[in-house]
C-alpha cells in the first residue's frame, strides 16, 4: 500500500480520479448526473492543488492534478518550498483527510468548509463541482498507509 | 398578479402564531411579492421582524407526531422527509455563513441582518424539533439531529450550499467588497431564498393543508415563510441599490446566475414529488415563476443565455 502524499501514492491517484467510478458506484446516482459530470469534464483543463495543512508538522503539502481536455494528465506532490501553480488550491487538515480516507462524504467535508478554496475563481470552481466531489470521493477510496 | 386585499395583508402581517393556522400559504406567498416594486427600508424591516418573531418552542407537534405514524403513507413520509432534509440542512448553512454579510454594508443593513441571523437560527431550531418529535430521529445535540438527517440530503445540495458557503469564505477576506457582496446577495437571497426555499414552502405547506395534516408543521413553516418575506426583500432592496450605484454590478449577478443554473442542471435522486401530490413540470414553472417575479419586480434585465438556461431548470428541492 502506497504511502499517503508520497508520489507512488499520488500515481495511483491519478489513477482512480481518471478511471472514475465503477458501474457499482454509478448505480447509485441518476444517470442525469454522471451525464452532467461528463459534460463538466469533457473539455476541463485546470489544475487542482489539493494541500494538507498540517502533516507530520511540516507546512503544506500538495497533491497537485492537472486535466487535459478531460483526461487527469499529471500527478505531483509539492512541498511547503517548492513552487506551486493551480488554477484552484484547496486546503484542509490532516483529520478531514483521514476522515476522507475513511469514507466521509466529500460534499459534506466541502459544506462544512473543512477544506477551503484558498485560490481560484469561486464561480468558475463551482461549474465544476459535481465532477470535483467525485474525484475527490475516488481519492478517498484510494487506500493509504498514514503517519 | 391581482391586488392583495387589505384584510389579507393585515392576516398574513398582523397574525401571532396561534392564528397563523389559518393563513393559506397562497397569501404568504403573494405578501412576499406585492412589496417588490416598492422594497421597504431595512428599519422598517426590522421593525416588522420585531412584531413578527415568534416562539418556535411554543409549536405543539403532538398531533403531527400522530399524523406522522398514523395517517401519512410510507411513500408520503419519505417525500416529506427527503425535501424537509434539504431545508433542515439549508437553514443550517444559511444560518452560519450569513455573520459575514453582516460585517460590511450600512448601519441600518447590519442592525436589520441581526434579525436574520436570530431568523435563520429560530428556523435551524425549528427543523430540529420537528426531526426529533415527529420523525423520531435521535441525538443528543443538534448537529447529532443533522447527522442523522444527512442521508435523506441530496448530493446536488453541496451545489448552491457549497457555493454560499465558498463565497461567504471569499467574503471574509473584504466584507465591504461590493462585487463579492452581490454575488453572495445573488446564491443567498435570490436563489437559496427567493426560488429553491419558497418552491419547497409552497409545495410542503399545500400538502398539509389540502391533506389536514402536520399543524404544528404547517404553523411554524407558515412563520418561517414570513419571515422569509423580510429576507427576500431585504435581499431584492440590496441587490437593486448594488446595481443602482454601479451598474457593471449587473454583471457579477448575471455570472453568479449562470452559475447557478449551471449547477442546478444535475439531479442526483428522484424526487418522489407525486406522493406529495406535484409533478415535475409543476415544480419546474414554480422555480421558474418565484425566479422571473423577482427579476422583474426588481428591475433586473438578463441577457439571451440566462434566459434560457432558466427555462431549463430542473425541479430542485432544499432552502434556508
Ligand atoms: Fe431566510
Ligand atoms: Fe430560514
Amino acid at each position: 500500500m502506497a504511502v499517503f502524499f508520497t508520489p507512488e501514492w499520488a500515481e495511483e491517484v491519478r489513477e482512480a480520479v481518471d478511471r472514475g467510478p465503477g458501474e457499482e458506484l454509478r448505480a447509485a446516482k441518476l444517470p442525469a448526473y454522471w451525464a452532467w459530470i461528463d459534460g463538466a469534464r469533457a473539455s476541463y483543463s485546470s489544475s487542482w492543488a489539493l494541500g494538507v495543512r498540517d502533516l507530520a508538522g511540516g507546512g503544506p503539502v500538495y497533491l497537485r492534478l492537472g486535466w487535459k481536455d478531460g483526461a487527469c494528465a499529471e500527478a505531483a506532490i509539492v512541498g511547503p518550498d517548492d513552487p506551486l501553480d493551480a488554477t484552484y488550491v484547496l486546503v484542509a487538515d490532516f483529520a478531514t483527510w483521514r476522515d476522507l480516507l475513511a469514507g466521509e462524504d466529500p460534499g459534506r467535508i466541502v459544506m462544512y468548509r473543512r477544506l477551503r478554496l484558498q485560490e481560484g475563481d469561486v464561480l468558475r470552481f463551482f461549474r465544476g463541482i459535481y465532477f470535483f466531489i467525485e474525484s475527490v470521493a475516488a481519492i478517498g477510496r484510494v487506500a493509504a498507509r498514514l503517519p | 398578479m391581482p391586488e392583495m386585499s387589505r384584510e389579507k395583508v393585515a392576516a398574513v402581517e398582523g397574525s401571532a402564531l396561534g392564528q397563523i393556522h389559518d393563513i393559506d400559504i397562497d397569501d404568504v406567498l403573494d405578501y412576499v411579492h406585492k412589496d417588490l416594486k416598492r422594497l421597504p427600508g431595512y428599519i422598517e424591516l426590522y421593525q416588522r421582524y420585531l412584531r413578527q418573531r415568534w416562539d418556535v418552542y411554543e409549536i405543539d407537534f403532538a398531533q403531527d407526531a400522530r399524523d406522522w405514524t398514523d395517517r401519512m403513507t410510507q411513500d408520503e413520509r419519505e417525500a416529506f422527509t427527503a425535501i424537509s432534509s434539504g431545508f433542515h440542512h439549508g437553514e443550517r448553512q444559511v444560518e452560519v455563513e450569513l455573520p459575514v454579510f453582516m460585517l460590511g454594508g450600512s448601519e441600518e443593513s447590519r442592525i436589520y441582518m441581526s434579525s436574520q441571523i436570530e431568523d435563520e437560527a429560530r428556523h435551524t431550531v425549528f427543523f430540529d424539533r420537528f426531526y426529533r418529535e415527529v420523525v423520531g430521529l435521535p441525538g443528543d445535540s443538534v448537529q447529532d439531529v443533522l447527522d442523522a438527517s444527512f442521508q435523506h440530503v441530496s448530493e446536488t445540495f453541496v451545489g448552491p450550499f457549497g457555493l454560499l458557503a465558498y463565497q461567504a469564505d471569499e467574503l471574509r477576506a473584504d466584507p465591504e467588497d461590493l462585487a463579492a457582496r452581490v454575488r453572495y446577495g445573488t446564491t443567498y437571497f435570490l436563489w437559496i431564498e427567493g426560488v429553491l426555499a419558497l418552491s419547497v414552502m409552497k409545495i410542503t405547506l399545500s400538502y398539509c393543508r389540502n391533506a389536514g395534516l402536520l399543524p404544528g408543521y404547517y404553523t411554524g413553516f407558515t412563520a418561517t415563510c414570513r419571515d422569509e418575506a423580510r429576507h427576500v426583500q431585504f435581499g431584492m432592496r440590496f441587490l437593486r441599490e448594488a446595481v443602482q450605484e454601479d451598474p457593471r454590478l449587473l454583471r457579477e449577478i448575471h455570472e453568479t446566475l449562470r452559475t447557478i443554473l449551471v449547477i442546478n442542471g444535475a439531479t442526483s435522486r428522484r424526487l418522489a414529488l407525486e406522493a406529495l401530490g406535484w409533478t415535475q413540470d409543476e415544480v419546474r414553472r414554480l422555480m421558474i415563476r418565484q425566479l422571473t417575479m423577482k427579476l422583474v419586480d426588481v428591475g433586473i434585465d438578463l441577457p439571451p443565455d440566462v434566459q434560457q438556461m432558466i427555462s431549463n431548470i430542473e425541479p430542485e428541492l432544499a432552502g434556508g
